[in-house]
């Protein structure tokens, strides 16, 4: 599975993505645009949430920034297998898969360019928020944990999406899959209100989603500080979650060439 | 010195859902030759280009490239080969250079070597002006250039083309013809392509084999291949027979000595096979005036291609696309691909 050029293959594969992202100002402009959007609305919309007994902020925004990071993560990672569509149409792909190059590397190299994006994205919001007032206990060294979780969890999507660009073939249908998958995934988690305060069915469920282990490391960043175990934990489940739906991507492109 | 580059024996094709594309195909190409696969649209010729670029794995038969076996070694086969696609797969938010530089990233070529063969590729196709504006800004012949440019950057043994004209204006076709022949005569590079203009074939290919439903029907050299006509094609368009019936004229024209055969007989248009046709005109006018029959006009030409594909499958290759046949299997054949 892994030749001795995977890492010179991914790291090219990320490098044209990288490009292409670059090479949209108004995609670059929107990125950044849209979290301050996300938290201005939000904040206000949300304000009086945090009265409810038992909420673990004294400001929603507090409590909900960290929850803006892992939407804006998962919307990046969720539309990662249009790139797979779009090449495809374009013969790019078949050009790709033609040349001596793992497929591994087709898979992690569009992976990485996610991580890369959401990373940055992650501290573009931590810095607004800033701005804005909101708590970040962890103090500055924090943007590394916080941009390593971003990260991770859009890795874990991007491989999930991958994999459906490598069986739908065409972008209606992904973008058709990609919105019925997100909101849901959004609302099984603790991202929008704490488990203590969801019935316990979806509680249940929110401890099965891979959001909620992104979620709460960063949360205490923001909330309580450095808390080791919860960070650790958290890196390595979201580290082996991608693992497994990067590994699915390749093991369906590999199979779209029988 | 002709050693087989490729070699396939009855390579077979059957897509999930049953689609029969590419049906116990064998053929080989020698090294250094320009090789052609001609048949209409929904014939199976990308369907066998995808075998042998290991894109695609064959239901049965074998399929050799470079001395490997596509199927088992797929990676060695990658190595040895060029491909150059259809669809003209370049990418517009890179500049022509970034291109060419990203494809030889994907072959391993070492920094400085990608350096230099970067340069000698865009000053071959003549891109050297514009290699660094973005592709979005190139025409279509600039891209398709730079798109074979592509396929060249690590020396492959073969290039693989498919459809190389597809879509493209005279000129840049003549142009296109031009690079290949440099290629073949310059470097020594074997070229596969696939092609549906008989004109392209005719004037490119060394060898040609012609593909129909998914079988080879004939394969050979363009002239081998017209020389099988057995003659050059007259076709009359007769004013009156006065009284003499299809039949007893169908037979005097047979019995006449260079006339081959009568193809065809359409109300009163005959088409014939006739060796050395030149010569040969002024006995048919001769012995067609004894019997008393007016000629109208007259064409004679040299066979073509296409009259070799009307030979071997009593199809005409142009008439072909847009039959409802075709377009029922390669829409059969979309479906199973994906």
């Amino acid at each position: 599975m892994f030749t001795n050029t995977f890492f010179a293959d991914t790291w090219w594969v990320c490098w044209r993505e990288l490009k292409h992202l670059l090479g949209q100002k108004m995609r670059v402009f929107m990125t950044l645009f849209q979290p301050f959007m996300w938290l201005t609305l939000m904040g206000n919309l949300f304000e009086r949430v945090a009265m409810i007994p038992g909420f673990p902020a004294s400001k929603y925004l507090d409590y909900m920034t960290p929850g803006i990071v892992v939407m804006v993560t998962l919307f990046a990672g969720m539309f990662g297998g249009m790139s797979i569509v779009w090449d495809r149409r374009l013969g790019f792909f078949q050009k790709l898969l033609a040349a001596p190059i793992s497929r591994a590397a087709v898979v992690a190299g569009k992976m990485l360019a996610i991580g890369i994006q959401t990373a940055f994205q992650a501290v573009v919001i931590l810095v607004i928020a800033w701005g804005m007032g909101v708590r970040f206990e962890a103090g500055p060294v924090g943007i590394l944990p916080l941009a390593v979780l971003a990260f991770l969890l859009s890795t874990v999507f991007a491989g999930l999406s991958l994999s459906l660009g490598a069986v739908l073939t065409s972008h209606e249908a992904l973008i058709a899959v990609v919105n019925f998958l997100t909101m849901p995934v959004v609302f099984t988690s603790n991202a929008m209100m704490p488990l203590d305060l969801m019935p316990d069915w979806l509680a249940g469920l929110a401890t099965w989603n891979p959001l909620s282990y992104a979620i709460n490391p960063m949360r205490g960043l923001f909330l309580n500080g450095w808390a080791w175990n919860e960070l650790l934990t958290g890196a390595v489940v979201l580290a082996l979650v991608s693992l497994v739906t990067g590994g699915l991507a390749t093991t369906l492109i590999r199979r779209s060439l029988a | 010195m002709s050693t087989r580059i490729i070699e396939t024996r009855e390579l077979t094709k059957r897509y999930r859902g049953g689609v029969l594309a590419v049906d116990g195909v064998s053929f080989c190409v020698k090294e250094g030759e320009i090789f052609g696969l001609l048949g209409p649209n929904g014939a199976g010729k990308s369907t066998t280009i995808q075998m042998l670029i290991t894109l695609i794995r064959p239901t049965a038969g074998l399929a050799e490239v470079c001395g490997y076996d596509v199927s088992e070694n797929p990676d060695a086969v990658r190595r040895c080969i060029g491909y150059v696609s259809q669809d003209i797969a370049v990418d517009e938010s890179l500049t022509g250079r970034e291109n060419l530089e990203l494809q030889g990233r994907f072959y391993h070529l070492p920094k400085n070597i990608l350096e230099s063969r970067t340069a000698e590729l865009l000053e071959m196709l003549e891109l050297t002006g514009r290699a660094d504006d973005m592709v979005s800004t190139y025409s279509g012949g600039m891209r398709k250039r730079l798109d074979i440019a592509e396929g060249l950057i690590h020396r492959p043994r073969i290039l693989f083309l498919d459809e190389p004209t597809l879509g493209l204006d005279i000129q840049t076709r003549r142009r296109i013809w031009d690079y290949i022949e440099e290629l073949r005569s310059m470097h020594g590079i074997t070229v596969f392509l696939t092609t549906h203009y008989m004109e392209e074939a005719d004037h490119l290919c060394d060898r040609v084999a012609i593909i129909d439903e998914g079988r080879i029907v004939a394969i050979g050299s363009p002239a081998e291949l017209k020389a099988q006509i057995g003659g050059d094609l007259v076709t009359l368009q007769l004013a009156g027979r006065d009284g003499l019936c299809k039949d007893k004229l169908r037979s005097e024209l047979s019995s006449l000595a260079p006339v081959e055969r009568v193809v065809a007989d359409k109300t009163e248009t005959y088409t014939l096979v006739v060796r050395d046709g030149e010569r040969a005109l002024p006995g048919i006018f001769s012995r067609l005036i004894d019997l008393g029959v007016s000629i109208e006009s007259v064409n004679m030409k040299r066979p073509t291609l296409d009259d070799v594909f009307l030979h071997y499958t009593g199809k005409e290759l142009r008439d072909k696309e847009g039959t409802s046949s075709y377009y029922r299997t390669s829409a059969a054949i979309r479906r199973a691909r994906r």
